[in-house]
């Protein structure tokens, strides 16, 4: 088995259609309204107010399940990929193991509450950025994106879910994301704990593994999916996210990144819909 | 009865009008409405899935966003079991309010989340009785999220699904006690 | 009650354990290093395997059973000191060249077809000869002297046989036409023949026979 496997190889049975960001990007309709002008309802907050609250809830359901997917074998794929001792250190590898038997749990509770949500495995299509901007051939900058960023994301998407089933009154849906919410911020701290660790003494390899992780913070931004503002379909869950090791002042900077690719997404949007009546 | 689909050609999406009329008229024919014309607008700037209803005694004018008809593991392609479904839910709806003792019921964007889930209940059940595939489990998930997480809740669901006939009256009363339950 | 100053005898009746052993310190730290190296590899190997598998159900087991490895050889490295080696990589290592062309064999399949052979792999072959290695070290030390081996062994053991079974009965699953078992059996046999080079996870001896009489072992 080689090291550092493509995301295009990453196994699946033929329930599973996979997309790239790229075909994400490529679609032109957009939920977050490009326009101020535009009259359909400017909140895209994720709450049991909006009328499609049960749809958006499944496929967001299904997205994380298959990130879970992709985290499991991210996680494994470190303990594989680098040669204990030389390229990653003996604790942080059985910490990534660690991680691959919670995400492994993670798919499980998601399967579990696919099917309580009714919803089909495969039923969406997977999207997968999450393998694909985090997993670097490089240890440090592959904790940074998968332990922080993609882990930090899962912090924001868990909370929200977690607010929407108690919201919703979902004693199920309520119960799970907390118990997936509690490994989530141990996986970040694990991030954290051991960036700081294995770059104690090379603030320039420290210094690329944060401007790494900034690079997928914004792709994980979605397009404006996630932000403080109500068009972003998720918030950023500070206290949770403090919680994990993020100081203040990241938690501000992937604010800032999330309100940045929401206008550019809109733009973007404006850009592509005036190209189409064209 | 003439059926018309806009845009004929569709620039965001690989949709098919002339597929969409050929369903639609397929469905109509299905649910008796073949003595009125019925206009489909299809909204292919979003991707979500809401479908706008409204009827008058001979126009029943259907407003799907995209969503709705698309195929969600092949985003910006068309599914022929979306477009089914969405068609019959909205001349469900449409008869419903023409000849189904809905007279009484409030325009769509007047009703309440309960309400609005209470209908689509009835409607998904009947259509799952004309051989097209409805995910039930889905349609709970909605019902409870309106209703409550609990047993008394789900009884009533288990009712509306299985009934061929109820009107709105009965319909709006059977959700409000639900919840008063519930509460 | 009894008298409480009225002397009582120290190894109560049922308490029969033997104070002699097989393995000297340094023959038990030889050994531990050896299965800290092998349960590394295995547990590097099933995390890798994870996302080359499309069963949904073998990925998330492999995600379990990574983890449970890992833990092994983290028990084993934390016994190493303990054993007087205060630099555990020293002792970290495989028995021979052999073990290490068996873990190449072992981990070569990638292939997402090829589930079979990576299930066969570890649950026919490897698992199977940690627990015969693990079960004679665990029957022939001093209950007495190195009685903190045998409890990691004992957690150990419940592990792999919880996953071996797992692991088993994965592969009678997918094992659905003869072609296939004649698939399963040559990788196993193609295997097994380097672990009988190896002569077992901790070289010659791992199970006992073929063991040069154990230096300063009290037997
Ligand atoms: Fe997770
Ligand atoms: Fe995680």
């Amino acid at each position: 088995m080689k090291k550092f496997m493509p995301v295009e190889e990453l196994a699946r049975d033929e329930r599973f259609n996979q997309i790239t960001q790229a075909d994400r990007m490529a679609d032109a309709r957009s939920a977050v309204p490009a326009n101020a002008e535009s009259t359909r309802r400017s909140s895209n907050r994720l709450t049991p107010a909006r009328a499609d609250a049960s749809d958006a809830a499944r496929s967001l359901m299904h997205g994380i399940f298959v990130g879970e997917i992709q985290a499991l074998e991210g996680a494994g794929r470190t303990c594989w990929d680098f040669t204990t001792g030389e390229e990653a250190p003996f604790g942080l590898k059985l910490d990534m193991a660690r991680q691959a038997w919670d995400e492994a749990r993670h798919v499980e509770i998601s399967l579990k509450l696919g099917d309580w949500m009714g919803s089909d495995v495969g039923q969406y299509a997977e999207n997968t950025v999450l393998f694909q901007a985090a997993c670097s051939n490089d240890p440090v900058l592959r904790l940074a994106g998968v332990n922080r960023a993609l882990e930090g994301l899962a912090i924001d998407v868990f909370t929200s879910m977690k607010e929407f089933g108690e919201m919703a009154g979902d004693p199920y849906l309520e119960f799970c994301e907390d118990w997936m919410l509690a490994d989530e911020v141990t996986h970040v701290k694990m991030g954290s704990d051991w960036l700081r660790k294995v770059t104690e003494n090379d603030p320039e390899r420290r210094k690329k593994a944060l401007e790494f992780q900034s690079i997928v913070d914004k792709m994980f931004s979605y397009g404006g999916s996630r932000s403080d503002s109500d068009e972003s379909s998720l918030g950023i869950a500070r206290r949770f996210r403090e919680l994990a090791g993020f100081t203040s002042d990241e938690n501000e900077h992937i604010a800032e990144l999330g309100l940045q690719a929401l206008e550019e997404r809109k733009a973007q949007i404006r850009e592509k819909q005036a190209a189409a009546k064209n | 009865m003439t059926i018309t689909v806009t845009p004929e050609a569709f620039s965001f999406v690989s949709f098919d009008s002339a597929y969409i009329a050929r369903i639609a008229t397929h469905v109509a024919e299905q649910l008796g409405l073949t003595d009125i014309d019925i206009n489909i607008a299809v909204d292919e700037t979003s991707p979500l899935t809401r479908i706008d209803v409204e009827v008058t005694d001979s126009l029943i004018s259907i407003r799907p966003l995209s969503g709705a008809l698309e195929d969600t593991r092949r985003p910006r392609q068309q599914s022929e079991l979306a477009t089914t479904l969405a068609m019959a839910r909205s001349m469900l709806r449409a008869r419903d309010r023409l000849r189904g003792g809905f007279e009484n019921a409030p325009l769509d964007a007047e009703l309440t989340l309960p309400q609005a889930a209470a209908w689509d209940t009835y409607i998904l059940g009947r259509i799952s009785r004309m051989d097209i595939e409805v995910k039930k489990q889905a349609a709970l998930y909605n019902f409870r999220n309106r209703h409550g997480f609990n047993d008394a809740s789900d009884h009533v669901f288990e009712k509306i699904w299985n009934t061929d006939s109820v009107t709105w009256d009965e319909l709006s009363a059977l959700s409000a006690n639900t919840l008063t339950l519930s509460a | 009650m009894a008298n409480p100053q009225k002397p009582r005898a120290p190894f109560a009746p049922w308490d029969r354990r033997e104070l002699p052993g097989s393995f000297s310190v340094e023959e038990t730290a030889r050994r531990v290093g050896h299965y800290k190296w092998a349960e590394m590899k295995l547990f590097e190997a099933l995390g890798g395997w994870i996302a080359t598998v499309p069963e949904l159900d073998i990925k998330m087991r492999l995600g379990t059973h990574c983890y449970k490895h890992a833990w092994h050889a983290e028990l084993w490295h934390k016994r190493l000191p303990e054993l007087r080696e205060m630099n555990p990589e020293r002792l970290t290592l495989p028995a021979n060249d052999a073990m290490v062309r068996f873990i190449e064999a072992m981990t070569e399949p990638e292939a997402p077809e090829l589930t079979i052979e990576k299930l066969v792999g570890v649950y026919r072959v490897f698992i199977p000869h940690f627990i015969s290695a693990y079960t004679y070290h665990l029957n022939n030390t001093s209950e007495i002297t190195d009685m903190p081996t045998i409890r990691s062994i004992k957690f150990i053991l419940q592990d792999e046989f919880d996953d071996w079974r797992e692991g088993e009965m994965l592969i009678q699953s997918l094992l659905e036409t003869t072609e296939e078992v004649d698939r399963a059996a040559a990788h196993q046999a193609r295997l097994e023949k380097i672990m009988l080079e190896a002569g077992g996870i901790a070289g010659p001896g791992s199970i006992g026979i073929n063991t040069p009489a154990p230096q300063g072992a009290m037997s």
